[in-house]
C-alpha cells in the first residue's frame, strides 16, 4: 500500500504521529543515513541556535564560544540515549534492535530540528514584542518531537503505553549512569596519561643531567 | 673630502646605535596611576579602562600650615602644644559660598576651616555659651571625638553655621562663627526623651549628621537601626527617616519561620533581626538624600537614594537593577576572599555620585542613571605611596576634584580628571539631560581613547536612533550590548523598510499568490504538466 522514497517514509512518520511508526515498522523501512544526517542537522541547529539567533534574543556569552559542550548535548546525548534504551529494553521484553532505535529516534527529532532552525530565522526578522512567534514554533516543534519519540520507542519495542513512559524514565536514569561511568573513565585515563607523561619527563631530565 | 665624510657617517650611525641601544635599555619612567583602572562590561567581566583621574597631590598638616596653630606669633594661634598635623580625620565638607572646607580632625578633637587650597584659616576646639564638658581654663565647651560635620549659611547674618556630630559627647552642636578660632553655640541637639527614641536605643552617639535647606538636622547615630534621627529647625525630635531594610539571609527566614511556632518566652530570647544603619550620607542640591551602608558586603540597600517621606527611589523591588560597587566574582584579583565596605558617598552638583570602599580603597563614581562611570583608588598597606589610602574615611567633590580624606596617613588626596575623563563627563552629563546628538563628539573623543568603553556606544547609539540613522544606532548597540535599545532601533528600522518598499513588497506577494493558484487550476485541468525533475521511486532493496 504505501510506496514512497526513504524521505516519504520519513514524511510520513512526522505527519502520521499515530500509525507512521507501525507502518515503517511494517514495511520494514527507514534509512540508517537519514538518521544519521538528522542527528548532524540536531548538533548544527544547536550551533545556528547559539551563532544566529538575533541579537535582541541571543543571552549567550559571545566572548568564548565553545562547540564541545553543544556537540556533547546532541551528538553523545543521542547516542547514549540510543544505547541506554536498547541496553534497557532489551532486558525488558522489547523487541528493537539497535538499528532500529537508532533510526526511530532520529526521525522523532525533525520536527525540533525543523522548528530551532525556523525559530533561528525568525528572530532575525521580529522584534521583542513579537517574540511570541518565535517561541510558538520552537515549542511546537519540541512538542512534536517528543510525542514522536513516545511513539517511536513504543512501536520499536511493542510496548503498550504506560510501559513506554517507563522504559523512557529508566533510560533517562540509565543515560545518567551511562554518563557518570565515562566521565569517571575519561578522568581515570587522563590520570594515566599524566602519570606516563611525568615519568617521561622524569627520566628525560635524568638522560639530560 | 670622503674619507672625512664617510668617518662622520660612521660617527652619526654609531651615535645613533648607541643611543638606540641606551633607549632601549632605560627603563621608561612615567607617571602612572598605582593602580589598575577598571570597568565592568556587559557580562560584568572586569575589563581593563582608562583611569578617569589622577592624584595630582596629597595634603598633610604641613602643607595645611597647620603650624600656624602652634606659632605663639600667629593669627590662628591656639597653644604651643597644638598638633600640627591631623589625626585621625573623619570627615571633610565643602561649603560652596564660601568656598571653604571644613574638616572633622577627630584624633584632635578639633574642627578644621581652610580655604579652597586647604590652607587652614580657622580652629575650633570647642563653643562657647554651653554646659557641656566645660574645660576648666579656657572656659570652652569642648569636642570629643567630633566624627561629622556639615555647614550651611545663615540667610539674614550671612554667617557659617556649623552642625558638628560631637561623637563622645552625646550631642550635635549647632554653633555660630564668631571668629576665626571661637564659635557660639547655637543650639545643642541632645538624646531625644520621647519615648519613641528611648525604647529604641540607650545611647545618642552622633557620628555623621546633614542639614537640609529648611534647616532640618539629620543624624546618623550607630546605635539606632530605625533611619536617621530627625530634628525640626526649632530643635525638636520628630522622628526617624528612612530605615534600612533587613537583608533576606538563610539564617533570618529560618527565624522568621521559628517565631510563628515559638512561645513568647522564646520569642522573648531570640535575637532580634534589624537591619543595619547607614553610615554615611549625602544630600544633592534637589533636596534628595543618599545614604550608603557599611556593612560588609551589604547587597541590601547598599546605597539608596531617598526621597523627602524617606522612600528609596532606587528601588530595585521595580524592575530596576541598580549595582553599586565591586561585583563579588571580581573584586579582588590578589587576595581570596571579597569584602567591601561602602563608607561614605558624595554628590557633586553635576549630580555624578561618587562611592568610597573602605576595604579596598576605590572610589566608584557613577551618574544619576547608575551608568558606572569609573573605578579609581587603591589601598596600600605600606602607606608610603602617593594616591594610594589606608583608611579612606571620607570624600569630598568640588568641581571636577575628588578629595579623600585619609584617617591613618592623615592626609587628604586630591584626584582631578584627565583628558579621558573630562571626555566622559562632558559626553555623560549632555547624555543626561537627553542631549544625545550634542554628545556625539566627546563620546567619539572617549571612544578614541577607550574603545572598551561600553557606556560611549551606547550613548553613540542613543544618538543615531534620535536622529533616525537606525542602522548605525543598531551597530553601536550592538557594540555595548544593550539588547532593549536594539531591538527598538531594529523596530524603528523595520518599520522604515516596509514603509518604504510596501508597495513593490505587496505587488510582488500578489502575483505569487494569483501566480500559485493559476498554475494549480492549470495542473488540475492537465492543461500543463510539471517536468519530471525527479525519477520515480527508486526500489530499495
Amino acid at each position: 500500500m504505501y510506496e514512497f522514497t526513504q524521505l516519504g517514509w520519513l514524511k510520513h512518520v512526522i505527519f502520521h504521529p499515530v500509525e507512521g511508526y507501525d507502518d515503517l515498522r511494517w514495511k520494514k523501512k527507514g534509512s540508517m543515513k537519514i538518521a544519521l544526517v538528522i542527528v548532524l542537522l540536531l548538533f548544527i541547529a544547536m550551533v545556528v541556535d547559539k551563532r544566529l539567533k538575533g541579537f535582541q534574543f541571543n543571552d549567550s556569552y559571545v566572548k568564548v564560544f565553545n562547540v564541545v559542550p553543544l556537540f556533547v548535548q546532541s551528538i553523545v546525548y543521542f547516542f547514549t540515549w540510543v544505547i541506554a534504551n536498547w541496553a534497557l529494553c532489551t532486558l525488558f521484553n522489547g523487541e528493537g534492535t539497535i538499528k532500529r532505535i537508532c533510526i526511530y529516534s532520529a526521525y522523532a527529532l525533525t520536527p525540533y530540528v525543523v522548528g530551532t532552525f525556523l525559530s533561528v530565522f525568525i528572530s532575525n526578522f521580529i522584534v521583542r514584542d513579537e517574540i511570541v512567534w518565535m517561541n510558538v514554533i520552537y515549542y511546537v516543534g519540541l512538542g512534536w518531537s517528543i510525542v514522536l519519540m513516545i511513539q517511536a520507542i513504543r512501536t520499536v519495542h511493542q510496548y503498550s503505553f504506560p510501559k513506554t513512559l517507563l522504559s523512557i524514565a529508566f533510560t533517562l536514569v540509565a543515560m545518567l549512569i551511562i554518563l557518570f561511568l565515562l566521565v569517571l573513565l575519561i578522568s581515570l585515563f587522563q590520570q594515566v596519561y599524566v602519570f606516563i607523561a611525568s615519568i617521561y619527563t622524569e627520566l628525560t631530565y635524568r638522560f639530560r643531567g | 673630502m670622503v674619507p672625512r665624510m664617510k668617518k662622520s657617517i660612521k660617527n652619526i650611525i654609531s651615535v645613533g646605535l648607541a643611543l638606540s641601544i641606551a633607549a632601549a635599555m632605560a627603563t621608561t619612567a612615567y607617571a602612572s596611576e598605582p593602580y589598575v583602572s577598571y570597568n565592568y562590561d556587559a557580562w560584568n567581566d572586569a575589563i581593563p579602562s582608562q583611569s578617569g583621574y589622577r592624584v595630582d597631590e596629597t595634603i598633610t598638616g604641613f602643607e595645611m600650615e597647620l603650624n600656624k596653630l602652634a606659632e605663639p606669633g600667629s593669627k590662628l594661634f591656639i597653644s604651643e602644644d597644638e598638633p600640627t598635623n591631623l589625626s585621625n580625620a573623619s570627615d571633610i565638607f565643602y561649603e560652596d559660598s564660601t568656598e571653604e572646607f571644613w574638616i572633622a580632625d577627630s584624633g584632635n578633637n578639633r574642627i578644621l576651616r581652610t580655604d579652597s587650597n586647604l590652607k587652614v584659616i580657622g580652629c575650633y576646639k570647642g563653643v562657647s555659651n554651653s554646659k557641656t564638658a566645660v574645660d576648666a581654663e579656657t572656659g570652652l565647651s569642648t569636642f570629643s571625638n567630633p566624627l561629622g560635620i556639615y555647614v550651611s549659611i545663615d540667610e539674614k547674618t550671612n554667617k557659617p553655621i556649623l552642625y558638628i556630630a560631637d561623637n563622645k559627647n552625646a550631642r550635635v552642636v549647632k554653633a555660630e562663627i564668631e571668629s576665626n578660632t571661637s564659635a557660639k553655640c547655637m543650639h545643642e541637639y541632645t538624646k531625644p526623651d520621647s519615648e519613641l527614641y528611648a525604647n529604641s536605643s540607650e545611647t545618642f552617639n552622633p557620628s555623621k549628621i546633614l542639614v537640609d535647606s529648611a534647616g532640618i538636622l539629620y543624624v546618623v547615630v550607630s546605635s539606632v537601626t530605625t533611619g536617621a534621627v530627625v530634628f525640626d529647625e526649632t530643635g525638636e525630635f520628630t522622628g526617624f527617616y528612612g530605615a534600612n531594610r533587613v537583608e533576606q539571609t538563610a539564617a533570618v527566614i529560618r527565624q522568621a519561620i521559628w517565631r510563628k511556632f515559638a512561645s513568647n518566652e522564646q520569642i522573648a530570647s531570640m535575637t532580634r533581626n534589624v537591619p543595619v544603619e547607614y553610615a554615611n550620607f549625602d544630600i544633592d542640591s534637589e533636596g534628595f538624600i543618599y545614604t550608603v551602608t557599611e556593612a560588609a558586603n551589604a547587597s541590601t540597600d547598599a546605597v539608596k537614594k531617598l526621597n523627602p517621606a524617606g522612600e528609596n527611589i532606587w528601588n530595585t523591588a521595580t524592575g530596576n537593577e541598580f549595582t553599586f560597587g565591586d561585583l563579588p566574582e571580581f573584586a579582588n584579583v590578589d587576595t581570596s576572599s571579597f569584602t567591601s565596605r561602602l563608607t561614605d558617598i558624595v554628590v557633586g552638583k553635576d549630580g555624578i555620585i561618587n562611592l568610597l570602599d573602605y576595604e579596598t580603597g576605590r572610589i566608584f563614581q557613577y551618574t544619576q542613571d547608575n551608568d558606572l562611570l569609573f573605578i579609581f583608588g587603591s589601598k596600600n598597606s605600606t602607606s608610603d605611596q602617593k594616591g594610594t589610602f589606608v583608611a579612606p574615611n571620607g570624600i569630598e567633590t568640588v568641581g571636577k576634584k575628588i578629595y579623600v580624606i585619609d584617617g591613618k596617613k592623615n592626609d587628604i588626596t586630591i584626584f582631578v580628571e584627565t583628558t579621558f575623563g573630562k571626555y566622559v563627563h562632558e559626553a555623560a552629563a549632555l547624555f543626561e539631560k537627553g542631549l544625545y546628538e550634542d554628545a556625539i563628539d566627546p563620546w567619539n573623543e572617549v571612544i578614541k581613547r577607550d574603545g572598551g568603553y561600553a557606556l560611549a556606544y551606547y550613548g553613540l547609539g542613543k544618538a543615531y536612533l534620535n536622529t533616525g540613522d537606525y542602522d548605525k544606532a543598531m551597530e553601536n548597540f550592538k557594540v555595548s550590548v544593550s539588547k532593549g535599545s536594539y531591538d527598538r532601533a531594529y523596530e524603528y528600522s523595520r518599520d522604515e523598510f516596509l514603509r518604504a518598499n510596501f508597495t513593490i513588497i505587496i505587488v510582488v506577494l500578489i502575483i505569487l499568490i494569483v501566480a500559485i493558484i493559476v498554475l494549480r487550476k492549470l495542473l488540475k485541468k492537465g492543461i500543463i504538466k510539471l517536468p519530471k525533475i525527479k525519477k520515480k521511486p527508486k526500489e530499495d532493496k
